[in-house]
Formats: C-alpha cells, structure tokens, sequence
C-alpha cells in the first residue's frame, strides 16, 4: 500500500469533469484506489462517489492505492490533482 | 389559469399535448438468469449511450457547447465504472436488470441529494433522470416521442428530461409547461437556449389541461391560460407578435457601437460574477466587464483561495475579454454576504457594520494576496481595481499604497504587472457622494453603485416589506446625489460608471446621458436593450428632460413624468 497526502488546488474541486477524469485514469489500473478526505473514504474510481463526497478545492486528502501497479497509479493520481485536472 | 415559473420568455398558444408519465412498472422476478439479464441490461445501456451521444452531437450544433454538455454529463455518470459494477453484482446476485439499476441509483440519489451544495444536488436530478430513461427502455414503456409532435403544440408533461428537452423540434412545439422544475433546471436551461416559451413548476398541470385543449404559455410572467375566451385569445396573439417585433428589433443592435442619437460615444459593459461569466458577456456584445465581483472566488470552500487561484481566475477573465477593460472589485463580504470561514460575528447593524473594504483593511494578509493576485494578472490585459464601500479618503490612499507597494515588490522580482494599473471607487455611500470631489481628485475612476447608494441614501432596506416603497432610484435625493458624483468626475476629468441594476433602465438612461455617464455597466442579458436604449436619445432632448425632471419634488412626480415621456418618444 502506498499513500500521500495533498491540497486540493484547482477551483472547482472534484466537479463533474475533474472526477471523470480521475475515475477513468484509476479505472486503468487493477489496484483499489482510495481517497480519504474530511474522515470518509471515497473510491476513487467512481465518478459519482467523487462527486457525492463534495471534495472542494482547499480540501485535504490522502490518496491511498494498494496492489498492483499501486506506485504508477498514486503517481498518476498525484499529478493530476496537483496540476488541478488540467483545468 | 395555472400559476407556474416563466423560465423562458415569450407566449406559446397552442393545442396541447398532454404527456402522460410513462409506467414504469415492473415485476421482480423471483428467479433471474443472470446472463439474460446481464444481456438485457448491456443491451439498454447500448441503446442509452448512443442516443444520448447522437443526441449531444446535435444540441452542440444547434444550440451551443454548454448546453450539450448536460447530455454528455449523463453519458459519462451512465459510464462511471464502480456504478456499473455495483449494478452488475446486483444482476449476479439474481436481480433482474430493472431492480440491479434501481437500487444503485437510489442509493445514489440518495447519497447525492444529502449534499449542502447546489452542484451536488443537481446530479441526484441527472442520477434520477437517466434511471427514467433506462428504465423505460428496459420495461419497454412507451417512450413520449416528442420529435413527432404536430405544428403548434403546447407540450405538457410532469417533469421533462433534459434528453426529452433536447429533442423537441423547435418548428412544432410553440410552448412548454410542466409540473417540476425551475428556473435553473436543465430543461430550463435548454427551453431558453431554443427560445421556447415555457413554464415549469406549474402544479397539476397534466390534470387541468386535457390534450386538445388550448393552452396559453406565457413564459415572461409564468401564468398558464387553459381553453382562452376570443378577448384572450385576441389579447395574446398580440402579445406574441408584439414580442417577436421586439426581440428582433434588439438583434439589430448587435455588433454595432453604443451611441446616443446624436453620435456620443458611451462604454456599455456588463456585470459579472464567477470567471466563466466572461464569456457569456462576448456572447451578447458586451464591450468590456464594469464589475466582476470576486466574492464567488471565496464562497462554498473552506478556507481563503491562494495568491495563484485568484491570479488564474482574474488572468482567465482578462484573457477571455482580450484587452477590452476588465474592472474587479475587491472583496466585498459582510453586510448580507457572509463566509463562514472568515469568522465575521453577528452584528446588530450589517450594513452599517465591519464589512468590504474595512474588513479588508483590518485583515491584510487576505486582502494583500488579493491586491498582489491582481497586480500580477494586469500583465494580462487592460485590469482596474475597484474599492467597494469607500467612506473617505484615506482608504483610498491606503490601499493605493499597497496597491504601490506590490507593484515596487514585483518589480524587483521581475515580475510583469500593467504600470498604467487603474485604481478606483465604488460610489456608494452617501458619504463618497458628498465628497465626490475630494475623491475624484486622487481616484483613477467612479463606478457608481446604485443599489446600495439607494438605499443608503434613503436609509432602507428594500428586503423589509415595510418600507421597501420608499426604495427608488428616482426620489430626488438618489437622482441629485447622481448627478452631484457625476459632474464632481467630469470636473475632475475622471470616468464614470454606473454598475448598478438602475444603469439598464429605460427611463433613467435619458437623465444618464444628460448628467455625462461614461459608462454603463448592465447584466449580459440587457447589453442589447440598453444598447438600444441609449440609441433613442440626442443630448439636447435628454437635457431638456432632465432640467424638467430635476425640478420635481416627488418621486412619484418623477416617476410619472419620466414613465410618460419615455413612452411617448418613438
């Protein structure tokens, strides 16, 4: 298992097309991907879960994957909040 | 008559048709076979996804970017990967499809509806939607085909789907009223890009209107006309007709300059809200933004947005506007605006209290990221500061210094800014008006704020029934105080707006163009209008009007006399 924790940055927080693009670049990977955030754990592969989180930019999370390919998709996962998805 | 929201403006007469809601029914079977299931389910979602593509392919082309994404928006939840696994597993488990697509999205629904923010909740709407839609088409329940309508129906339904909106033929449907809905439902949304009139929220409609009835939709003030008398009838032809003249006659207005009869050449810019906006005033012609509030920046978060949030969202706006002036006021919370975060404390007397520019003042460190966010973002097109709720000098020139200061700090980095950085006033205190003359001699610009300067000047508040009739811009008092910060800018050879509500009115445009307003700053929906407004008038006539209307005592005085010239100059 493999973790990090970060800010998220980009105005609009896991709207509607930042958790598209999140949840299709984790659907990638066959390892669990987990976003802990406020005390909930949200998967990070669901669109809908992300929105239903309501995870708002200025929010602290903890990007959690474990099994395969767990290091590539936390990388990935990484750089997309931290370069606010491209927004 | 039925009472409902007009969403979207006009009259719709015509035969109604009364869309019944479908049966979506349907028996639990007690043994599934998972793989019919799973084959029926896959077979829907096929179907699901290319209508719904077919369908957002066309909104784009017909009706615009923004609005073809709400259909793609319920392409993409259909494709969220756990929430088709959560239905599959369901189907494994011997549910048949219907149940497995039911039970994950009310759950969902649930979960989405429970939000405290208005973004959020509106999925639970999308979620509830497209269950509709995949249910109907796995109970095989007759699917409302609103493509198929004859010329001149009145489309009357409970609720109307996004996908049903976007797929109304604009030629055959003149009207739209349903039970559900508001202003700011998706179908609202989509009725006002087709310019259908319609009408949403209008309780038991599919139980008064019978099909074949004439229907009447006024979209402009919500009132639905079931079976109209020959008066009515009459009446609302005329409407209708009288309202097509009028809308056309605005889009000749578009592209052109903004002028006075007699060629004066005045700013007609726009009034926005969230960065987003920017494009809607390019849209409808507006000439440059006269009040960007940056209060959204700091809203539904939970903690104040860094020096470079607030730089790529001021940069945004000016890149948008491409070097057509961009004016943003700085933060102006308190009074009725609060943010939890910032820990304001109940006061006795908001308006009077700790609120815009003093609350800035005494917290800079929020404030100095602001001023620097926007500093650096004047690199990036034509940018000026405006200072809400100015009583005196002084906060002028305090935040001028700091506004320097900035400037002496990103120098030294290097850093590009726009020296030519324009720093002015919002004028809306009694106090700033009186002493417009003190401060058009060290402001860069005034912006008249009419809604405040109203009520403040008339010491009220216009949400307490009790004494909103005495909140007009045209008690003498307001129009004197107006004209009074007007020529104190002239005389100091400075520009004047005005980013008010008042600045897009009819009747007081004519005493603007005489008092010598520069600018007028309008929401994007009334650029044209106003455009046309100040068209109507030279400045001798607007003159003669003012000196007449300066001399009355009453507003009601005023009023009347305006409401009558106005109607009377063709």
């Amino acid at each position: 298992m493999v973790s990090k924790k970060l800010t998220v940055r980009n105005p609009q927080g896991f709207h509607m097309r930042p958790a598209m693009n999140f949840a299709n670049a984790m659907g990638k990977y066959s390892c669990e991907v987990f976003i802990k955030s406020n005390g909930a754990e949200t998967n990070g592969k669901s669109i809908m879960n992300l929105i239903a989180a309501g995870i708002k930019c200025g929010t602290d999370i903890e990007i959690v994957c474990s099994g395969e390919q767990e290091k590539e998709a936390l990388d990935e996962a990484v750089s997309m909040v931290e370069s606010g998805f491209g927004e | 008559m039925l009472k409902g929201i007009g969403v979207s403006g006009g009259y719709g007469m015509g035969h109604a048709v009364v869309v019944k809601r479908a049966d979506l029914s349907y028996v639990k079977k007690e043994e599934c076979h998972p793989d019919t299931e799973h084959r029926r389910f896959s077979e829907a979602l096929e179907c699901f996804y290319n209508r719904n593509t077919e369908l957002a392919k066309s909104v784009k082309d017909t009706l615009g970017e923004k609005e073809s994404e709400i259909i793609t928006g319920h392409v993409m939840i259909m494709k969220d990967p756990y929430m088709l696994s959560e239905i599959n597993k369901k189907i494994d488990e011997g549910k048949c499809a219907e149940e497995a697509l039911e039970e994950v999205c009310d759950s969902f629904i649930d979960m989405l509806s429970s939000a405290n923010d208005e973004f959020t909740v509106q999925r639970a709407v999308d979620v509830r939607d497209i269950k509709t839609e995949i249910l109907s088409l796995l109970t095989g329940a007759e699917q409302v085909d609103v493509s198929n309508l004859k010329e001149g129906t009145v489309l009357v339904a409970h609720e109307l789907t996004p996908s049903m909106t976007a797929g109304i033929d604009r030629k055959k449907v003149v009207g739209i009223i349903t039970e559900l809905g508001s202003g700011t439902s998706h179908a609202a949304i989509l009725a006002r890009a087709m310019e259908i009139p319609a009408v949403l929220g209008a309780p038991d409609a599919t139980k008064e209107i019978k099909s074949d009835d004439i229907v009447v939709a006024d979209g402009n003030s919500g009132d639905v006309i079931i079976n109209p008398d020959a008066d009515k009838k009459e009446l609302y032809t005329r409407k209708k007709i009288e309202y097509i003249e009028r809308r056309k006659a605005l889009l000749r207005f578009k592209g052109m300059p903004t002028r006075t009869k007699d060629g004066i050449k005045a700013d007609l810019f726009c009034n926005i809200g969230t960065a987003d906006d920017a494009e809607t005033v390019a849209k409808y012609d507006g000439e440059g933004i006269g009040l960007f509030r940056t209060e959204f920046l700091f809203m539904d978060r939970s903690g104040v947005p860094d020096e470079n949030e607030q730089f790529e969202a001021y940069k945004k706006v000016l890149l948008v506007m491409k070097e057509k002036p961009v004016i943003i006021r700085t933060l102006d919370i308190g009074g009725d605006k609060d943010i939890p975060y910032l820990g304001l404390t109940k006061e006795e007397n908001p308006f009077l209290g700790f609120r815009a520019v003093r609350y800035c003042l005494k917290h800079t460190e929020i404030f100095k990221t602001q001023l620097k966010a926007l500093v650096r973002a004047s690199g990036y097109g034509k940018l000026s500061i405006m200072i809400p709720l100015v009583t005196g000098v002084e906060e002028l020139r305090e935040v001028r210094k700091m506004v320097e200061d900035i400037m002496r700090e990103l120098e030294k980095q290097s850093v590009p800014y726009d020296k030519d950085l324009k720093v002015g006033v919002m004028i809306e205190t009694p106090s700033a008006a009186i002493i417009a003359d003190i401060l058009a001699g060290e402001a860069d610009f005034f912006s008249i704020g009419t809604n405040d300067l109203t009520g403040y000047t008339l010491a009220v508040d216009r949400g307490n029934a009790n004494v909103a009739y005495l909140y007009s811009v045209f008690a003498p008092s307001v129009l004197r105080t107006i004209k009074n910060i007007i020529s104190e800018a002239k005389r100091a050879g400075i520009p004047v707006g005005m980013c008010g509500e008042a600045a897009a009115d009819p009747m007081l445009i004519p005493l603007l163009i005489s008092f010598g307003l520069d600018e007028f700053s309008v929401s994007a929906s009334s650029v044209l209008s106003t455009r046309r407004e100040i068209s109507r008038w030279d400045k001798a006539r607007a003159d003669e009007i003012a000196n007449r209307i300066m001399e009355l005592k009453t507003e009601r005085d005023v009023v009347e006399a305006l409401g009558k010239i106005v109607n009377d100059t063709v």
